[in-house]
């Protein structure tokens, strides 16, 4: 069982749903969901959100993830949340494909929280690999019942007809969907048996899988009518703007003063909020009649604070606490623990160790964080984006003092997530405020600052890779030991995993580093710094630990390679064995390590790695990772050529390579999409953006100082996915993971020096160039 | 007149009298008997308020055109507290001493001038006195419009006296003894006022000799363009030199202008009938009305003549060879930074809030998008004027007409205006660095008031 | 009481006059197209069109717009079909789409200055507008798609 898996079925259990895993549930007629598209884009929110729970108007709905009506619009329920990766698209297309529908009549709904759709969570690249098998049963009901009724009502038998595009056709005859299901008011449902023996259809009949189709979210993206949270409005609803405190934990309130404040036209008041749930301790809100009111009111009020603890903290406070974590051979979670590795070190030639280091980075998704709370019908409403709705709404409920059943999110369109928007700590304050009008709804916004400071970072790191290497450069054991916040231990420490030493420990911040090199025995060891976690919400950010680890272990062994003079190809390849626990396993990583083996020959094909000249301190880096996780392998190589100007250590990326073996490619052109976005969020974090802690904060709080890379700053690319039947593997952010160290080993390649630290900026170039000329 | 913007409490009366009084000031202490006899001027007897119908729509149209080059509406008219009537007075003029407050110039016979012969206001236009005899506080730029035809003042009284008259009062002026003495305005004059209709320039043709008795009196420009010396007045022998008036820099006029390419007749013409000039941009700031509010409903003729007039005072002639090789120069200045990768934070700065309006590409800037690499703003001694107009930005009144700039005055911190500045002085100008920036960006924020837009970081 | 155009149409809007532009559109207009990214003017999200040029509403004081002419991305076409909405639905630019109302309208401006844009006038006008998905690489070809498509228009009109 999938990792995902594992936790659903963790949270379903949890929250009392059975055994019923992931809530693959029948539904009885009657009670399917409206599927109402406001405006022309077929995949539009509808503004406001339709009631969940009308009648749906005789459609037909095998399961609970699409429904057939009787116009022959296929409407399919998507839990997933929508935030650039055309994910309805992706898994509407898995059902149509299956059922054989016209994807001119497919529709999708993004839907609001309901226990029946079992775990809500968008995030790990997961959604395809986690919904491949269960929407192609989906769809193969679908496909057999309008076969059965479509024969019946056409006076022939099933096994004469064929479904495509729509409709049911029998030689020269057919009848479409829409026509059976308002002819034949088809009730057939399946149970779960049922539906695992359903003949699904091979992939040489994929109409849709595979092929360029184009996204159904992405009309709406382009005239305005696409809703996203921060566009939620409601009747007689007040605005409302956090003051925010200036620890993140810890603040405490001593004193407010609002007469400035009441010189704003529109000010109402301000609120200190009481929050059961410690999601926002020390906050005050200020509350207004228009938003530009709440801005002002805001910077007007006066509140004094009893700051937290971790007032002085600074970026390099956290690295050092890190760095003594390491030294101590104690404590973390081991998730790799073989036997004997310190023996195989001591038995080496030589103990090669090189620690790396990462800043803080900010998510700075383009929509800043916003909620509209109320208390409608006797529940606790939130209108918001957000992607792991099943983590989100226990700590409203919480905060509420309500049961979880009295809460319910209605989902909008996400102006970015990246990780962001898996913690829902932000609709809590828009909650609490609501609780204390009453009820009332109310619209909270973060200003671009407010957001910043409230964000959940990418936790600075610190890695020590350690490997004892024998007098021909053949490694015979390695430990890799990362210490950094823990997004998972804060915010959901349920879903930890067990080390093999027993241990819990945070699988964001530790994946990428259980790699499939052959390397001898191994020791993984990852370590929560907890100074990091007390000064900030450490988060999830898009491509998790597999973002830096890699930085870690692919520039380590690159020095590798150059120490004992191998070709840093060739030397990797020659870990590549494929044996062992890298040999992979169905159905996820299928050929283990070979497939790694096969997407870096195919890069270095590719890229000319070692074989082109280039001009003068230019060179060529390269890198490959699994993507994501070890039970979810996007096997990826990436290239980077870059520049490096010796006046002013300016490091130029001027080409990336990537070749990735993802599986099946459902979609290949949002494939391709996610790809580009990754590799540009790679590079970005490696040479354009990047921040620090600085008395208990980020420093930068909005695009004044920091500086995310823009369209000037895009290299060419050069993006291929290897041909697979394999099951789909996510793509949302492997793309991010080669691109720092392969841009790392680029450096090094055109000017000699090493850098250890990211991002990597030019005084950093210039201090190194000038080390190595003194030596 | 858009509502509450800068020009309310700043105007170009204000602008000027801040630095007259102190020359008043110690004019008056020469003051002898002597002194006294010079200064006095009898009143003129009141008259009953001239019947509108008794001056001719031809006369009253000419008198609409004098008032519109001679900006008369915008220093008689209230602005603050929500506007007043035109030329009701009442305009305030902050100064360290104190505001003072513009008279009401329509017919009302109490409030207004409407008790006013035509010789009275002759004599006020003239020498800066008032019906009853008193001595007019320079604000009042007889000094240039002493230089006006008697048809252009009969003609302008034609047009003032047929206004509605509005009873209104402006408020006292909070000018402290001894500056409230009228008296002491007399001892200026008697060093700076040189009374006598504008003589025309033989050596010159009709069109630049109508340019310079627009420039030189109704229109005066030299009260804002010409630096002053300690007393006060305009300095002799800098005409249009440029001057630091009410934190705002009236640039130099004279060959002096350091834009890169030259103001040319053309380029000026369009910047002072249009508001926008194709290689030089907007007028921004106090200057934004001229054009306006004013110069484009005047004869084309008399604006070209203007034009004309300050394309010889700039030596446009000799400097515009040199314009093509600048602006050359500035069309690759401008995509400095801004094409392909750069990692240099005040690049990026730049790029984020000003490139995507501002950035240009050979041959020649878009109208609408105004090069800083060719804008004054870049290449004055100080950067008053780029932070001002970062600070406000400009209404789609003012500058081009209907488009607008946004306001950066909260989107920038000081320290953020200074990295901008900093950075465009050392890549898009030719010029040494800018000195104290940070502390300049938080002297100009200061004055302005209120807050343009509600916005916050 | 500030008047103005709105994608044609006269509208008035009783809000202070120095509402940011932006949200006197987003919430007293009903236009939410326009989106709030950053609110100091240096991603582009909420570009809207005033006198036809591309112009941050976030930072723009309502007042400073009386009597002009504003667009916003609802009002470029009546149904959503510019020349550059087109391209852009070809290429399958947006991603998660928030930043797009604002680079579709920077385009629009781009394509007016520069009708048929060099990748240098792209970078030079669109480098502030930020895309966090980073779909710069498909901006730009829908950039060129779009110019491609109006210049054959313009011929065929013209
Ligand atoms: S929100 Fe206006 S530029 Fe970012
Ligand atoms: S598409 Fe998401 S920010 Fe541009």
């Amino acid at each position: 069982m999938g990792k995902l898996e594992r936790i659903a079925a963790r949270q379903d259990r949890a929250a009392g749903r059975g055994p019923t895993r992931r809530g693959f549930l029948l539904t009885a007629m009657g009670s399917a969901f409206m599927f109402g598209f406001a405006r022309q884009g077929n995949a539009a929110q509808v503004y406001p959100q339709a009631a969940a729970n009308l009648p749906a108007g005789g459609a037909f709905e095998p399961t609970i993830w699409c429904s057939i009506a009787p116009d022959g619009w296929v409407n399919v329920n998507v839990i997933r949340a929508e935030m650039g990766q055309h994910v309805g698209t992706a898994l509407a297309r898995i059902i149509a494909d299956e059922m054989e529908a016209d994807w001119d009549k497919v529709k999708i709904t993004y839907v609001d929280t309901d226990p029946k759709w079992g775990l809500m969570v968008t995030g790990g690249s997961w959604s395809v690999w986690m919904t491949w098998d269960q929407f192609r049963q989906a769809g193969a009901a679908a496909r057999t019942v309008m076969v059965d009724e479509g024969a019946r009502l056409l006076g022939v038998a099933p096994s004469a007809c064929i479904a495509r595009n729509g409709q049911v056709i029998a030689g020269k005859r057919s009848i479409s969907y829409g026509e059976i299901v308002s002819r034949a008011h088809p009730t057939r449902t399946f149970t779960p048996d049922e539906m695992a023996k359903l003949p699904l259809k091979p992939s040489s009949e994929h109409r849709l899988i595979g092929r360029e189709v184009k996204a159904l979210d992405i009309p709406s993206k382009t005239d305005g009518t696409a809703i996203y949270g921060i566009d939620a409005k409601l009747e007689g609803m007040v605005y409302a703007r956090p003051k925010m405190p200036p620890t993140r934990y810890g603040s405490k309130v001593v004193s407010v003063d609002d007469t400035e404040a009441k010189k704003v036209k529109g000010y109402i008041r301000y609120i200190v909020l009481d929050d059961p749930s410690n999601t926002v301790p020390g906050w005050v809100a200020v509350l207004a009649s228009s938003y530009p009111a709440a801005i002002r009111a805001t910077d007007a009020l006066k509140v004094t604070w009893t700051p937290g603890k971790t007032a002085n903290v600074t970026e390099q406070d956290i690295i050092e606490y890190g760095r003594k974590q390491i030294a101590e051979k104690t404590g973390g979670s081991r998730i790799f623990n073989d036997a004997g590795v310190d023996e195989a070190l001591g038995k080496a030639d030589k103990v090669v160790e090189r620690t790396y280091t990462c800043s803080s980075v900010l998510h700075y998704q383009l929509e800043p964080m916003n909620a509209l709370a109320r208390q409608h019908e006797g529940k606790w409403e939130v209108h918001c984006g957000n992607q792991w709705q099943t983590l989100f709404l226990p700590v409203i409920a919480k905060a509420l003092q309500v049961p979880e059943s009295d809460v319910v999110m209605r989902s909008y369109l996400l102006g970015g997530g990246f990780g962001r928007r898996l913690n829902g700590d932000y609709a809590v304050p828009a909650a609490l405020i609501s609780k204390a009008l009453g009820g009332k709804p109310v619209k909270l916004v973060f200003t671009r600052s407010d957001d910043v400071l409230f964000d959940s970072i990418r936790s600075p790191s610190i890695q020590t890779v350690r490997a004892g290497v024998n007098k021909d450069g053949s490694i015979n054991g390695w430990e890799h030991h990362a210490s950094a916040g823990w997004p998972t231990g804060v915010m959901a420490a349920a879903f930890m995993e067990k080390g093999e030493d027993g241990k819990p420990y945070d699988q964001f911040a530790i994946a990428g580093a259980d790699h499939w090199y052959d390397v001898g025995p191994i020791l993984v060891r990852a370590l929560d710094n907890d100074l990091a976690d007390a000064t900030f919400r450490p988060g999830w950010l898009r491509s998790v630990s597999s973002g830096w680890t890699p930085w870690a272990h692919e520039s380590f062994l690159d020095e590798l390679a150059h120490d004992y003079g191998k070709d840093p190809v060739d030397f990797r390849l020659g870990l590549l064995t494929c044996k062992g626990r890298n040999a992979g396993s169905a159905p996820n990583s299928v050929g283990g390590a070979s497939r790694q083996a096969n997407v870096l020959k195919k890069l270095v094909e590719k890229c000319g790695y070692g074989k082109v000249s280039l001009p003068k301190d230019t060179a060529i880096g390269i890198a490959t990772t699994f993507g994501q996780e070890r039970n979810m392998p996007t096997w990826t190589a990436g290239a980077a050529q870059v520049h490096v100007d010796r006046e002013t250590g300016v490091v130029t990326c001027q080409k990336i390579w990537l070749v990735l073996d993802a599986g099946t490619i459902i979609d290949p052109d949002g494939a391709l999409a996610q790809t580009e976005g990754g590799a540009l969020w790679g590079l970005s974090m490696a040479l354009f953006e990047g921040t620090e802690i600085e008395n208990g904060n980020v420093r930068d709080r909005n695009l004044n100082t920091y500086t995310p890379l823009r369209i000037t700053d895009v290299p060419d690319m050069d993006i291929e996915f290897l041909p697979s039947t394999e099951k789909p593997m996510g793509l949302g952010e492997p793309g991010v993971t080669t691109i720092a160290p392969a841009i790392g080993n680029a450096i090094f390649n055109a000017v000699g020096v090493r850098m250890r630290h990211l991002p990597v900026r030019p005084a950093d170039i210039l201090k190194a160039l000038k080390e190595k000329g003194n030596a | 007149m858009p509502p509450a913007r800068w020009y309310v409490f700043h105007g170009i009366g204000g602008r000027v009298i801040k630095r007259l009084l102190a020359g008043v000031a110690a004019a008056g202490v020469l003051g002898g008997l002597g002194f006294l006899y010079y200064a006095w001027y009898p009143p003129i007897a009141p008259i009953e308020r001239p019947n509108p119908a008794s001056f001719s729509a031809e006369q009253i149209e000419r008198g609409r055109i004098v008032a519109a080059e001679g900006y008369c509406a915008e220093c008689h008219t209230r602005t603050d507290n929500g506007g007043g009537p035109e030329l009701a007075g009442d305009y305030k003029m902050d100064t360290p001493f104190g505001a003072i407050y513009s008279s009401n110039i329509t017919p009302d016979v109490e409030m207004g001038i409407g008790a006013w012969s035509e010789e009275a206001f002759r004599r006020a236009m003239h020498l800066g006195v008032s019906r009853k005899g008193a001595h007019l506080i320079p604000a009042f730029p007889y000094d240039h419009f002493t230089k006006m035809t008697d048809q252009d003042i009969s003609d302008l009284y034609a047009y003032i006296m047929t206004r509605p008259a509005v009873h209104m009062s402006r408020r006292p002026n909070e000018l402290p003894f001894p500056l409230s003495l009228r008296i002491l305005q007399a001892g200026w004059k008697l060093l700076y006022l040189r009374p006598g209709v504008y003589k025309p320039d033989p050596r010159h043709d009709a069109l630049w000799n109508r340019g310079a008795y627009l420039a030189e009196g109704n229109a005066h420009c030299g009260a804002c363009h010409t630096p002053r010396d300690l007393m006060g007045a305009e300095k002799k022998g800098s005409a249009y030199e440029g001057a630091v008036v009410d934190n705002w820099i009236a640039p130099a006029l004279n060959e002096h202008n350091p834009t890169p390419t030259t103001w040319t007749e053309d380029e000026l013409y369009q910047y002072l009938r249009f508001g926008v000039a194709p290689l030089h941009g907007p007028a921004g700031g106090p200057m934004s009305p001229v054009p306006h509010r004013f110069l484009s409903t005047v004869p084309e003729e008399d604006v070209h003549a203007i034009a004309h007039y300050f394309a010889d005072v700039d030596h446009a002639a000799e400097r515009e060879k040199n314009d093509k090789a600048a602006l050359a120069r500035a069309m690759e200045e401008s995509k400095t930074d801004l094409i392909g990768p750069n990692v240099d934070p005040d690049a990026k700065l730049y790029q984020g809030a000003c490139a995507a309006c501002h950035y240009n590409a050979a041959p020649t800037p878009v109208l609408g998008r105004p090069d800083l690499a060719l804008n004054n703003a870049l290449w004055l001694d100080e950067p008053t004027n780029l932070y001002q107009v970062m600070l406000r930005g400009l209404t789609a009144e003012e500058g081009q007409s209907g488009v607008a700039m946004p306001s950066f005055y909260n989107a920038l911190s000081d320290k953020d205006m200074a990295r901008i500045a900093a950075y465009l002085r050392r890549t898009r100008t030719t010029l040494p660095p800018w000195t104290n920036l940070e502390k300049k960006a938080a002297e100009v924020r200061k004055t302005v008031q209120p807050v343009p837009v509600n916005s916050s970081h | 009481m500030i008047k103005f155009k709105l994608n044609g149409r006269d509208v008035s809007v009783d809000v202070p006059e120095d509402t940011p532009l932006l949200w006197a559109l987003r919430d007293d207009l009903d236009q939410t197209g326009t989106k709030f990214g950053c609110g100091v003017g240096q991603c582009g999200a909420c570009t809207v069109l005033v006198g036809g040029r591309a112009t941050r509403s976030c930072i723009t004081p309502i007042s400073s717009i009386e009597g002009a002419d504003v667009t916003t991305i609802e009002g470029l076409h009546p149904e959503g079909k510019h020349p550059v909405q087109e391209a852009w639905k070809d290429i399958q630019v947006p991603q998660c789409g928030y930043c797009q109302s604002g680079q579709i309208m920077q385009a629009v401006s781009l394509l007016k200055d520069y009708p048929d844009p060099t990748d240098e006038q792209i970078d030079g006008v669109m480098g502030g507008s930020l895309c966090r998905c980073m779909t710069y690489v498909r901006i730009r070809k829908a950039i060129k798609k779009a110019a491609a498509a109006m210049q054959k228009e313009e011929a065929s009109h013209g």
